[in-house]
């Protein structure tokens, strides 16, 4: 027989105690938005944020976030990458098939508005080099310059490149992007939380008999064992 | 048949779910009331509360903290405490081992935190530089060295030996003197005492050790005294003179980053231990599922099953035990309660669930008909928000237990930009979730499946987290009070390393 100091906990004693904790539901609200925007489950984080009015990390990074989607919305592509650089330089710099479609989009809005020389121009100095180095790129660019060469472009083949729906397309490519840029550096913080209850219930059995929970699935008090 | 004693029963559960969300507004009530007069007990707060915000004070534990050195009990006359309280002087020639001039803090050490710290500065060493920092017990004897006696420790300036409870000291680190800024402090993490030393002396040699890992760390030594401890300071040679920083200004020692790393510490030993790989997605999903987040939940389904590689097995598990029930009406109240849309709530429930609106003067009523007040003084409609006032809270005057939060509706009246008052609370999104979440408890209540009305007012999230702080709080009961309890805000506002 093991001689014992532990304190015994009951059940009842153990669940007046978790009833005097108090959980602020906005701290579990951003604690899940935190799991959703880190997670990368970005959808789920705007339906998230209307149904619960859970913000996503501060308020000034979404502003900043939406400058630049509604920038490369209304064509404004320069001035978006300008901003997004602002934002963190490394976003660019690591994702080369995003900015590849920023440039692109680029091209795209130089072409609507007829400037055909410098759009031209920036085709072969800015895009066409990266095309070389990526065979889909090569693809895309070939496209995007095909614009150039039809009359009545809104009924070629290519006419979908003009329509507002490549904008959005690019528009929410920067976007998920800053996301996770904003994110990326960090791991969500429920799973950490996760292994502190075990850890802190490791340490506390040291010292006492309570009602422990195992089951993280299911969060289920089990009787202290005596 | 429901017979007339089971609708009792049936009544109080009701009203066990619909005080639960009661009483959360209630402690939202007393929150905005306590920190519109917090600003007058801004002072003595110490380095912990900056990084929490001032919101968060009400959370912060109050505990009084030494400000100056104790001027009744201390130096039994030896030594001399100047008018400022934060300097002691050594006037005399020393002659013995117990003429020591020591002077305690007005006050003991915090307990409650990880870390206390303060710093002496050596104005003048004296004939001798018998100076020493440390800490004592209550009854500490007030003519010796802390650290010469049982249950004190001190480092001493002259040898730059550790003392702890007898009148040999132990090698421990460079000795100090005139122009010195030592530190000394308590982990309570640990159970250690640390002390710090600024000497440029001792600087050099840090550098070469790699100062930036234990900064101006002298050493640490076990803490085997379980009771309050009183921040010690001692001078026995003519001249000596020694101030000390309490906190009031700031301090050599980056103890900020002293805690980080000892929080980063103890985080590598959490993070060894395993979970279950999908636990966060599957107490993410009973999350949504328990507070019918349905639009969210339905997008976050999808994600996750075209997500590489997919997550399986969690819709076995992965389930608050409530599952979908009702989970279509859950969502269609919360969106229009969340709109402010009140009486559509109204009508809704009790074509739903009449059961659940049958008292007019139970919680979840007062609950709503305070949101539609609410959402009339919000659109500036006055007039109206008088007429369903008096209307619909004249029940619920004479029931007392709801009187105080009836008041702090009315009082939005009173006020011209209401938003701005002390009731200003009442008009954020928060108190329409919290009549959304209260509706939603309650509906979860009528799951015939449902056995224990507890089960319908907190997720698995939450219960995994009242487990947590209950942990911490219990851990720290057992272990004399000392130590840091858990908060969630902390972990929020963190930025991961």
């Amino acid at each position: 027989m093991q001689a014992t100091s532990k304190k015994v906990i009951t059940r009842d004693e153990w669940e007046k105690k978790l009833n005097d904790v108090k959980i602020r539901k906005e701290d579990m609200n951003k604690l899940v938005m935190n799991f959703l925007v880190t997670e990368g489950y970005v959808d789920a984080a705007e339906k998230f944020r209307t149904e619960s009015g859970t913000e996503h990390i501060d308020l000034a990074t979404i502003t900043d976030r939406m400058a630049v989607k509604k920038a490369v919305q209304s064509g404004n592509v320069e001035d978006a990458i300008e901003k997004v650089n602002d934002l963190n330089p490394e976003i660019l710099d690591t994702n080369p098939q995003l900015f590849f479609h920023l440039q692109q989009q680029r091209l795209i809005e130089l072409i609507r508005n007829g400037k055909i020389e410098e759009a031209l121009e920036f085709a072969q100095e800015e895009l066409a080099p990266r095309g070389e180095e990526n065979q889909s790129f090569l693809e895309e660019l070939e496209r995007t310059v095909a614009l150039l060469a039809f009359e009545d472009v809104k009924n070629s083949p290519v006419g979908d490149l003009l329509d507002i729906s490549q904008r959005l397309k690019t528009a929410s490519e920067v976007n998920a992007a800053i996301l996770t840029s904003q994110s990326h550096e960090k791991d969500p913080k429920l799973p950490s939380l996760l292994r502190m209850l075990l850890w802190a219930q490791n340490q506390l059995d040291e010292k006492a008999a309570y009602p422990r929970i195992t089951d993280l699935f299911t969060a289920t008090l089990e009787d202290p064992f005596v | 048949m429901v017979d007339d004693s089971d609708s009792e029963q049936v009544q109080k559960e009701l009203d066990l779910v619909g005080s639960y969300f009661l009483e959360l507004w209630r402690l939202k009530s007393k929150r905005a009331s306590a920190s519109s007069a917090k600003d007058v007990e801004m002072v003595n707060l110490g380095y912990e509360d900056e990084e929490l915000g001032g919101e968060e004070e009400e959370e912060e534990e109050e505990e009084s903290v030494p400000t100056e050195l104790d001027t009744l009990n201390s130096s039994g006359g030896f030594s001399i405490v100047l008018p400022d309280k934060l300097s002691v002087q050594y006037p005399t020639v020393n002659l013995h081992g117990h003429d020591v001039g020591v002077v305690q803090a007005n006050r003991p050490a915090p307990v409650k935190r990880l870390v206390y710290y303060f710093e002496i500065y050596v104005k003048n060493a004296g004939a001798k530089g018998y100076i020493s920092i440390g800490f004592t017990t209550e009854g500490f004897n007030m003519r010796r060295q802390p650290g010469w006696e049982a249950n004190s420790y001190g480092y001493h300036g002259d040898d730059g030996l550790l003392y702890r409870g007898q009148g040999k000291g132990e090698a421990f680190g460079p000795t100090y003197s005139t122009g010195d800024t030592v530190g000394g402090g308590i982990n309570y993490g640990s159970q250690e005492f640390f002390f710090t030393n600024h000497s440029q002396h001792f600087k050099g040699v840090c550098n070469v050790l790699d100062a930036r890992k234990n900064g101006q760390v002298v050493g640490k030594v076990e803490k085997d005294v379980k009771g309050r401890l009183y921040p010690t300071i001692a001078v026995h040679s003519q001249n000596e003179e020694v101030s000390v920083n309490f906190g009031k200004d700031p301090f050599l020692f980056d103890i900020k980053a002293y805690e980080a790393a000892q929080r980063a510490k103890q985080q590598t030993y959490i993070e060894r231990i395993s979970i279950p790989q999908t636990a966060s997605y599957g107490i993410v999903r009973s999350y949504l599922q328990h507070y019918g987040y349905e639009d969210t939940l339905h997008v976050f389904d999808e994600a996750s099953q075209s997500s590489v590689p997919p997550i399986t097995g969690i819709h076995d598990n992965g389930f608050n035990e409530h599952g979908v029930y009702a989970l279509k009406h859950r969502k269609i109240l919360r969106k229009l309660i969340k709109d402010g849309q009140i009486d559509d709530a109204f009508g809704k429930l009790r074509e739903w669930y009449p059961q659940i609106v049958q008292d007019d003067t139970s919680a979840i009523c007062l609950m709503l008909y305070c949101q539609k007040f609410i959402e009339l003084v919000r659109v500036g409609h006055l007039e109206e928000a008088v007429d369903y006032g008096r209307t619909h809270f004249e029940k619920f005057y004479s029931l007392k237990e709801y009187e105080d939060l009836v008041k702090d509706c009315a009082a939005l009246l009173a006020y011209e930009e209401p938003k701005k008052s002390s009731v200003g609370y009442l008009l954020e999104e928060s108190q329409l979730e919290n009549v959304a979440d209260a509706v939603n408890a309650i509906i979860l209540w009528t799951n015939p499946e449902v056995k224990d009305h507890k089960s319908c007012l907190h997720s698995y999230l939450e219960k995994l987290l009242r487990q947590l702080t209950a942990c911490f709080l219990e851990k720290r009961l057992l272990n004399g009070n000392q130590g840091e309890a858990f908060r969630l805000r902390r972990v929020l506002l963190a930025k991961n390393s």
